[in-house]
């Protein structure tokens, strides 16, 4: 993916660039608001990683200004603020997402992963497939095989999240985020004990291979197995 | 003559200046008010005795012809206070009285001007008169010094001057007295604010117990000091406690990067060794974090954020979230909601807090603990959110120290926690004006949150509990 970092931290600019760049991402640089917006308007970027506070125009203008124009490019914020409406002031904004310093990498990278490969808007699917699971959206049904499941409606959420972004790694702060809209972190493991019921109800008693993977130090990902 | 300049400038004083002016001005009106009417009573008295003498005299001259009034003149003219009198003929000459002489007088009344000739050298006498035709070209007249009235009228003008300036001089000086006390006591205040700037934070402001305006003033500033003493204090403390509770992490940090340095031979070793720092570090964060929150809570500022949220809603988010954990450990975590709960708040704080509370009585209990979430609403009372276990509770002396940041039972050193967790309750309750208790639930604890009618909005009466 072709990605623009705005940041006016050089040592922050630095870290998240040689790591983007790792994995394989292509990134741009800006290190204050107006040259940010310049080259946000001119180059085709898959995703735009904000911070909030930047000279000459702070973040939340710099997007302003992008979205009134009709530019959609998936915008993640990053902030040292953590204030408790600066989270819903960004995706106000026009933000898609929304990151606090200081963060882990791997939530970094997941979650400019999720952004950059989001589905145009248009185009909402009724039904998601991953292998032989597949659930219905609208009837709120899950089969694995062709048999139904049985999911309470908490652990269709968590499902439906996972399969929104198959083949993505999403971390657990997205999953808290966006299954029970906890924007903190709980201390117990509420999402690892959710994840592995929903693995035992989806293999029907480990018959079926292992859809859900744990992916160390970063998060969950569901993805088909290989063949 | 400082001090006298701050007495002019006082407020007191100037009040007092113009509380004089305005009563010295009512004064003066009301005795210009008495010296008018007294005058022209005094007035209307002479003209009457006047006019009775003119009447007598007449009567007496009808009756004893010229010879017996000029008789009885001579007599009544004797006393203190007698009238002055003169008759003259058609050709102006006197034949008799004391007046003297003076042209062109008509009948009716007239004042006349008189220079007694032994006293020529003083101002001359002014006399009302009433001139009365006779007849046969007899003129009749009588009449009385004005001087006597002019007499009376000094007396009272210089009565009411002198009270005028009584009252005057007593107002200034009562103006002077008054202020200066009331000078002395704001010196007092502002020393007492002077000594506290200067670092005597335990100086307090006098207060004499009168219950007046400033007494109330000292009052109100004394209980102020107290409050940012209390917040000091409790400053000091947090300050002191965040010190002492990351020295330890941090020490712990230290050591493990500094025995990864001394003892680390392989990449693995060194992988472990900085994986366990990377826990630390961010465990440390999460405290920061967890402090940041808290202050940015008690600052207040979320409140500009505020909506209208469905606890109830939030509650069962809460209790769903944890239910698999809570069976896991073997906890029995049961939810009773009253629908339509709403109250004004921040839907993130309040999961927040409610999470917290079902994440405490599931660390700090035993398995087979009972965890119960209730929430009731009534217009009249607010909203009632309460989580109680039937665990082994709190010691009674303990239950104050658990809001306090930090604080950490007995019990609960060796689980996992930061002790800021019901701090952050307690600090999302007060933005919400919410009212947190902790009580001993007879076993086990028992954490009330009410929240107060004006920021509940409770929109459903019927109580129609639903167990889940």
């Amino acid at each position: 993916m072709k990605l623009l970092m705005i940041e006016d931290d050089a040592q922050t600019a630095d870290y998240v660039t040689r790591g983007l760049t790792q994995h394989g991402h292509l990134v741009d640089h800006a290190p204050d608001g107006r040259g940010g917006l310049l080259m946000a308007g001119a180059g085709d970027y898959d995703v735009l990683i904000v911070d909030r506070m930047l000279p000459g125009l702070d973040g939340l203008g710099l997007v302003r200004t992008l979205r009134g124009a009709g530019v959609k490019t998936p915008v993640l914020f990053l902030t040292a603020l953590r204030g408790v409406g600066d989270r819903v002031q960004g995706l106000e904004a026009g933000g898609d997402d929304y990151l606090v310093k200081p963060f882990a990498f791997a939530e970094l990278l997941a979650r400019v992963q999720a952004l950059g490969r989001r589905p145009p808007l248009s185009d909402v699917p009724t039904s998601l497939r991953v292998a032989d699971l597949e659930i219905d959206l609208l009837k709120r049904k899950v089969l694995r095989g062709g048999e139904a499941v049985e999911l309470q409606p908490r652990e269709f959420r968590l499902l439906e999240f996972l399969m929104r972004h198959a083949e993505r790694v999403v971390t657990r702060t997205m999953l808290l985020e966006g299954v029970w809209d906890f924007h903190f972190d709980p201390k117990t493991n509420i999402v690892e004990t959710h994840i592995s019921r929903l693995r035992a109800k989806l293999s029907r008693a480990g018959h079926d291979p292992e859809l859900i993977h744990t992916i160390r130090g970063s998060g969950y990902v569901l993805r088909a197995p290989a063949t | 003559m400082r001090r006298l300049r701050r007495v002019w400038r006082s407020a007191s004083f100037r009040l007092a200046a113009l509380y004089l002016l305005l009563f010295t001005l009512s004064a003066l009106v009301l005795g210009g008010a008495v010296f008018l009417t007294a005058r022209a009573d005094l007035q209307s008295q002479m003209a009457e005795r006047i006019t009775a003498e003119t009447t007598y005299l007449r009567g007496v001259f009808r009756n004893d012809g010229i010879a017996g009034m000029v008789g009885r003149m001579v007599e009544r003219g004797r006393g203190e206070s007698a009238l002055d009198y003169l008759v003259l003929d058609a050709a102006g000459r006197r034949l008799a009285g004391q007046m003297p002489v003076t042209p062109r007088l008509r009948p009716g009344w007239a004042t006349i001007a008189i220079t007694a000739p032994e006293e020529a050298d003083k101002e001359p006498e002014n006399v009302r008169a009433l001139i009365t035709d006779l007849g046969g070209g007899l003129l009749l007249v009588v009449g009385d010094d004005l001087g006597r009235i002019d007499d009376v009228e000094e007396a009272i003008a210089t009565a009411l001057a002198w009270a005028v300036a009584l009252a005057a001089v007593l107002g200034i000086a009562g103006g002077l007295v008054l202020s200066r006390a009331f000078l002395s006591r704001i010196d007092t205040i502002a020393r007492t604010a002077e000594a506290i700037i200067a670092g005597d934070l335990a100086r307090r402001v006098p207060v004499r117990g009168t219950d007046d305006d400033l007494d109330r003033l000292a009052g109100t500033l004394n209980r102020m000091l107290d409050r940012i003493g209390t917040l000091m204090d409790s400053l000091r403390q947090v300050s002191s406690d965040v010190a002492h509770d990351l020295r330890t992490p941090l020490s712990r940090l230290s050591q493990r990067l500094e025995g990864a340095l001394l003892h680390a031979r392989s990449v693995g070793e060194y992988e472990t060794a900085v994986r366990a720092a990377v826990g630390e570090a961010e465990s440390l964060l999460d405290t920061f974090s967890a402090l940041l929150r808290i202050a940015q809570v008690e600052g207040g500022s979320p409140r500009a954020g505020f909506r209208d949220v469905d606890l109830g809603q939030i509650a069962e988010t809460v209790v769903d979230a944890y239910l698999p954990d809570a069976e896991a450990a073997e906890h029995r975590l049961t939810v009773t909601l009253a629908p339509g709960c709403h109250v004004r708040g921040d839907q993130e704080l309040l999961t927040q807090a409610i999470a917290n509370l079902v994440e405490n009585a599931l660390r700090h209990t035993p398995a087979g603990t009972r965890i119960e979430v209730r929430l009731t609403c009534d217009p009249g009372a607010g909203a009632r959110l309460v989580v109680a276990d039937d665990g082994p509770g709190v010691a009674a002396e303990d239950l104050p120290r658990l809001l306090r940041r930090f604080y950490r039972g007995e019990r609960s050193r060796t689980t996992p926690g930061n002790g800021l967790g019901l701090s952050l309750v307690d600090a999302i309750a007060h933005l919400h004006g919410a009212d947190l208790r902790l009580e001993h639930a007879g076993p086990g604890l028992r954490v009330v949150m009410d929240f107060a009618p004006s920021t509940a909005a409770g929109r459903s009466v019927r109580q129609n509990p639903r167990v889940s």
